[in-house]
């Protein structure tokens, strides 16, 4: 009783061993361990685990570049940068972010840092300001991590490919006999006929299970080894390297090209892309549409691009449905009203453009648009009613221009003019000409996105070629019971791949009666 | 149509309450009726209680034959069992209909308001619990999914049901129904992982010899991840895709985005801990809770963080 007690308890510790050791993709190492120690003992495949010692920061007396290895393939290295990552994006989720606008100068943020976020965090407002994480993703930090686990799964892969490599390419084709009592899926069958009939029989069950075949080197008896998806586990160095590829692809995208998030395009005017795109944007249309509860339906702009003055493209824009011309893509991503104005100096034109309306004012009841005129030292605010309110003081048809100069603190004036009329202040002569409406558009040239679709198809691919296409591998050894039958021992690792024990079962059944 | 689509819904909660009293009660006469047997038969009983995923003892022992193990120690738990998974069917069922008649009327998937993509996630729980039962028999995992499923349905009968038309960022059918379907199966799958991991937590000492033996949960708690890590992957990357299209970049630190990363972190650094630090049991349990919160707090989030998701 107390022995079988015993055997319970290691059969017990022995599972617990493979339960940590053996996974899919992840290849036992064959050569320098004994053959026992490979059924139970497995190394990760971007893992130092193996040498998990080696890998510690305790071990001083290396070569400080060694060291530096040691770091980077070791997996608790990567597992801080997951765990440190994935804190830090939580703090970014959190936490409120300054947008870029808000970031583009220091005076926007310092006026940004004491509205909301004053509001919300108090006097943490300062430390929290300090350590960046009002704009995680772009501290040094937190993209440092990132280079740093670039360099950790490059060097783990590195690490790790030669030896899938070897496993793939040249298995270890014979085991010994220690292997086939202890292995977690094993059998053992008597046949009929001599050693190289049940070789042949092996082989043949092997094979009918698309199992690749290679022969042992066994001096009595014949020793057969025989595998299956043994490219699967690459499938761990295509998904890590896939990171690589889309962090490289955030890099590109973040370099090169442009993004312009602000494009407005004033309906029926000719507006220049810039960028040394050589394109000119005119949107002919923009139409804003809404269900019967009020809900928007659809936002069209009706784009026309051309190039030296041909028309090289035109599409409707939709939010879905960006026009894409030799590269740069249009993206519907606002709209709003504008007003046409003309600023004039004893009937000389200092200004004439349409003053997009972009603010609210706080109480929802205007639309505030403004314009500048440098060489006058003059700003102009433009006021009108915003869409559905009926102000007395700002009827429809009516806009307001209040007018600042540099220097004096009062506005120089605040008339309110008919569409169509003019007026003057201080010297200058103010023309409201019309309304116009105005698409918004977001136009940006990305040549990153490309490498992270690329990556990401990786990941996917890879991915399942690790968890789906698990290495299968079976050895034989064939052995003359002297009497003119042989003793088929048949072992297997089992990993964590279930699925794999009912294949190893028809695999043995096959043998079995491929003889009677 | 949306009416008896209504009902459908009402029914698919009152099944789920339903089934999960019937688990529950399972559960119960089987801990009753073991109690009843003689000590030594209970032993036995220990390790091999109601769930036999590929149970590694009998892997090493016996090959070609491994015997059936007792699944419920009476016929009354047995016959419970079997009602409560009928019954979970049934609430799959209803849910389908449901799903269903909605989307013949809104002509497009159901995953565009809280209340449809609550009622979805359920859908996409139970279908992957019941794959999983079906697979491992792993029923025990119901003591976990099936209050987790009334909790996603009673929260989306808690969300306004009008059909509301797709405002122009979701006009993209194609998209919209395999960035969510995708998802759906995802956290379904991560749903199931939870389970396993909660059962190995909090399950009291006296229940202990009922539940399958911590390995076994902790293996079936990694074949969900198996499962649902690739599938998130591909949410993500969907989800880039129609962001490079609808917004015009792939990837914008919206706080829904961020959230679906450290979801996906944490369920790659299980991976990770698991597979090559030999993290298991309790340590590799907390972190499945860890992912699911994740996931939770992805799906709920967006009604603290707002953002560009913030129709979702």
């Amino acid at each position: 009783m107390s022995t079988s007690v015993r055997n319970r308890q290691e059969a017990r510790s022995r599972v617990a061993t493979r339960v940590t050791a053996h996974v899919p993709g992840h290849v036992d190492s064959v050569d320098g361990l004994d053959d026992l120690a490979h059924v139970e003992h497995g190394v990760d495949v971007l893992d130092g685990l193996h040498q998990p010692d080696k890998g510690h920061p305790h071990h001083r007396n290396q070569h400080p570049l060694k060291r530096v290895w040691l770091f980077l393939i070791s997996m608790r290295t990567g597992l801080w940068i997951i765990l440190l990552l994935g804190l830090l994006t939580l703090a970014g989720t959190l936490l409120i972010q300054a947008t870029p606008e808000a970031r583009a100068d220091e005076q926007a943020y310092a006026q940004w840092l004491a509205g909301t976020p004053s509001e919300r965090y108090g006097g943490w407002v300062g430390i929290l300001d300090r350590l960046g994480l009002f704009h995680v993703y772009s501290t040094w930090y937190f993209q440092g991590l990132f280079v740093v686990l670039s360099m950790s799964i490059l060097a783990c892969s590195i690490n790790r490919a030669p030896k899938l490599w070897r496993v793939a390419t040249h298995p270890r084709t014979s085991m010994r006999e220690v292997f086939f009592t202890h292995a977690p899926l094993r059998a053992t069958i008597d046949l009929p006929g001599d050693v190289d009939s049940a070789a042949q029989q092996v082989r043949d069950a092997l094979r009918g299970k698309h199992f690749r075949v290679l022969d042992g080197t066994a001096k009595t008896g014949a020793d057969v080894y025989g595998d299956r998806f043994r490219w699967g586990p690459f499938g761990t160095v295509v998904a890590h390297l896939s990171i690589i590829v889309i962090m490289l692809g955030f890099v590109v995208s973040a370099t090169t090209g442009f993004k312009d998030t602000d494009f407005i395009a004033p309906v029926g005017v000719d507006v220049p892309v810039g960028h040394n795109t050589g394109l000119t944007a005119k949107a002919l249309s923009f139409t804003d549409t809404y269900y019967e509860n009020g809900q928007p339906k659809d936002y069209v702009s009706d784009l026309v691009l051309t190039k030296d003055g041909r028309q090289v493209a035109r599409q409707e824009v939709r939010v879905n449905t960006p026009l894409i011309y030799e590269g740069v893509w249009f993206h519907q991503a606002f709209f709003g009203i504008g007003v046409d104005v003309k600023v004039s100096e004893n009937g000389k034109e200092l200004f004439r453009e349409m003053v997009p309306l972009k603010w609210q004012s706080n109480d929802g009841q205007q639309s505030i648009g403004q314009f500048e005129i440098p060489e006058k030292g003059i700003s102009v605010y433009v006021i009108q009613a915003a869409s559905g309110q009926v102000l007395k003081e700002l009827p429809a048809g009516t806009a307001q221009f209040e007018v600042h100069k540099d220097g004096v603190e009062n506005p120089l004036g605040w008339p309110v003019i008919d569409q169509g009329d003019s007026i003057d202040v201080d010297g200058l002569t103010y023309t409201f000409e019309r309304n116009r409406p105005y698409t918004g558009l977001t136009i940006k040239q990305d040549k990153g996105s490309w490498i992270v679709w690329v990556g990401s198809a990786l990941l996917i691919i890879g991915s399942y070629l690790v968890f789906f296409l698990p290495h299968r591998r079976i050895w034989a050894r064939v052995r003359s019971n002297g009497d003119g039958t042989s003793r088929v021992m048949i072992g297997a690792p089992l990993k964590r791949d279930p699925a794999f024990e009912p294949v190893f079962k028809n695999i043995v059944s096959s043998i079995k009666t491929s003889d009677s | 149509m949306l009416t008896y689509s209504q009902f459908a819904f009402v029914a698919a909660l009152i099944t789920s309450v339903l089934a999960t009293i019937a688990y529950f009660w399972a559960m119960s006469a089987g801990h009753r009726a073991l109690k009843q047997q003689a000590p030594q038969r209970q032993r036995v009983r220990v390790g091999d209680a109601s769930d036999d995923l590929l149970d590694d003892d009998l892997a090493d022992i016996a090959v070609p034959d491994a015997p059936e193990a007792p699944r419920y120690s009476s016929m009354s738990a047995a016959t419970l069992a079997r009602f409560a998974t009928r019954l979970t069917w049934l609430a799959i069922a209803f849910l389908t209909v449901c799903l269903g008649l909605r989307m013949a009327v809104t002509g497009n998937g159901p995953f565009v308001s809280q209340y449809e993509f609550a009622t979805s996630m359920a859908w996409g729980i139970l279908v992957s619990y019941a794959y999983f039962e079906w697979k491992y028999r792993a029923r025990t995992l119901a003591l976990f999914v099936m209050p987790l499923t009334v909790i996603a349905l009673a929260y989306a009968g808690t969300q306004p049901t009008q059909v509301d038309p797709l405002v122009p960022a979701l006009q993209n059918s194609l998209l919209l129904t395999l960035h969510i379907i995708v998802a759906i199966f995802a956290y379904g799958a991560f749903a199931v992982s939870f389970a396993a991991a909660a059962l190995d937590l909090w399950t009291p000492q006296k229940w202990r010899h009922l539940i399958p033996k911590p390995e076994v949960l902790d293996r079936l708690g990694y074949r969900a991840v198996v499962i649902g890590f690739p599938l998130d992957t591909m949410v993500l990357v969907l989800g880039a895709i129609w962001a490079e299209i609808a917004w015009g970049t792939y990837w914008s630190w919206d706080p829904k985005e961020t959230a679906s990363l450290v979801t996906w972190l944490i369920y790659g650094g299980y991976l990770h801990a698991r597979v090559a630090r030999g993290w298991t049991g309790k340590r590799a349990s907390w972190l499945l809770v860890l992912g699911f919160a994740s996931v939770v707090l992805t799906f709920v989030g967006n009604a603290f963080f707002g953002g560009l998701h913030s129709y979702s």
